[in-house]
């Protein structure tokens, strides 16, 4: 931790519903988070601009609704929801913006990786990420989460609200797109 | 510990080869900076505080629950009794009924025995006139 507080997740989130401490337990909650959900938001768009935006949003919109957390979820669980929903639209957006279908995959994203300056993966990275952009968005998700977080299916299921046993699936057919990805662009 | 299972699905030579690291980067004291920023953007909020006095209804609630559960029980309580006062008033009536009855038949014993005294006296003046 950046300021060298113990982060006392109970104390904090008792702090965050009086006025008096609301704002300082929520400093701490940033300084907790941020990287985190960071990187789980860059892993969905690729862009360190974009992923700077959304987790702004990201925490500007908890702030907003700190009130209404009254600690029946995690407030991981929570944050990783609200960060979720904010990359989901944005890579909506995108889509409309680029005239692509709903449907269709977030390669576009992953194609000017390597000309982005806080990018310095090799050419096989590249690769990997864009083979992990062609997947569905839920299934990018499930697969960053698992793979990059190494986050429990327990944990994936109160964030995603999917079953485990629907997770482990979604994670499979992730690893298997993305074998088959790389046979087909040998 | 994974299950065999888990570790045969979960296993890709490719992504072992690969390793972990994205090669994605952020600028140099990006998080500090990034905290910092943020905190400035936050605006003033209202917090409903947890540990406000209740409100005189959420502290009065439970004694007029009650007292309104008593009032309930009082009045099952009173229609009851009006239902089992009704059938005592019936009863009464009945009861006042066959009272009368008897009354009449009384009347009607005694109107006989009356009778057979008129009777016995004429047989008397029969009597009396031979």
């Amino acid at each position: 931790m950046a300021s060298g507080k113990i982060y006392d997740e109970e104390k904090i989130v008792e702090q965050l519903h009086h006025q008096e401490t609301v704002r300082s337990a929520f400093s701490q909650v940033i300084e907790h988070y941020s990287q985190p959900l960071y990187w789980h938001v860059r892993r969905m768009v690729f862009d360190h601009d974009d992923a700077n935006d959304i987790l702004q949003n990201t925490f500007i919109k908890a702030w907003s609704n700190i009130d209404n957390f009254r600690g029946d979820a995690k407030l991981s669980t929570w944050l990783y929801k609200i960060a979720i929903n904010e990359s989901i639209t944005f890579i909506n957006k995108k889509k409309q913006q680029q005239n692509l279908s709903l449907d269709d995959d977030a390669t576009f994203m992953a194609s000017s990786l390597e000309a982005d300056p806080w990018f310095d993966g090799d050419a096989a990275q590249v690769k990997l990420q864009r083979a992990i952009a062609s997947l569905p968005d839920k299934q990018r998700l499930v697969f960053n989460m698992r793979y990059y977080e190494e986050m429990k299916y327990e944990q994936m299921s109160e964030i995603l609200g999917t079953s485990v046993g629907a997770l482990k699936a979604s994670y499979h057919h992730a690893l298997k797109k993305i074998e088959a990805f790389f046979d087909e662009h040998d | 510990m994974k299950s065999k299972r888990q570790m045969k699905t979960e296993k890709s030579e490719i992504l072992d080869k690969l390793g972990k690291e994205p090669g994605f980067k952020v600028p140099d004291g990006y998080f500090e900076q990034f905290a910092h920023q943020l905190e400035d953007k936050l605006p003033e909020i209202t917090i409903t505080d947890v540990d406000e006095k209740p409100s005189a209804w959420i502290k009065w609630r439970p004694f007029v629950y009650m007292a309104a559960m008593f009032a309930g029980v009082w009045c099952m309580m009173s229609i009851f009794d009006r239902s089992n006062g009704s059938n005592d008033i019936d009863r009464r009536q009945a009861e006042l009924q066959q009272e009368v009855t008897v009354e009449e038949n009384a009347d009607e014993a005694i109107m006989s025995g009356v009778i057979s005294d008129i009777d016995y006296l004429i047989y008397d003046d029969s009597v009396a006139m031979e």
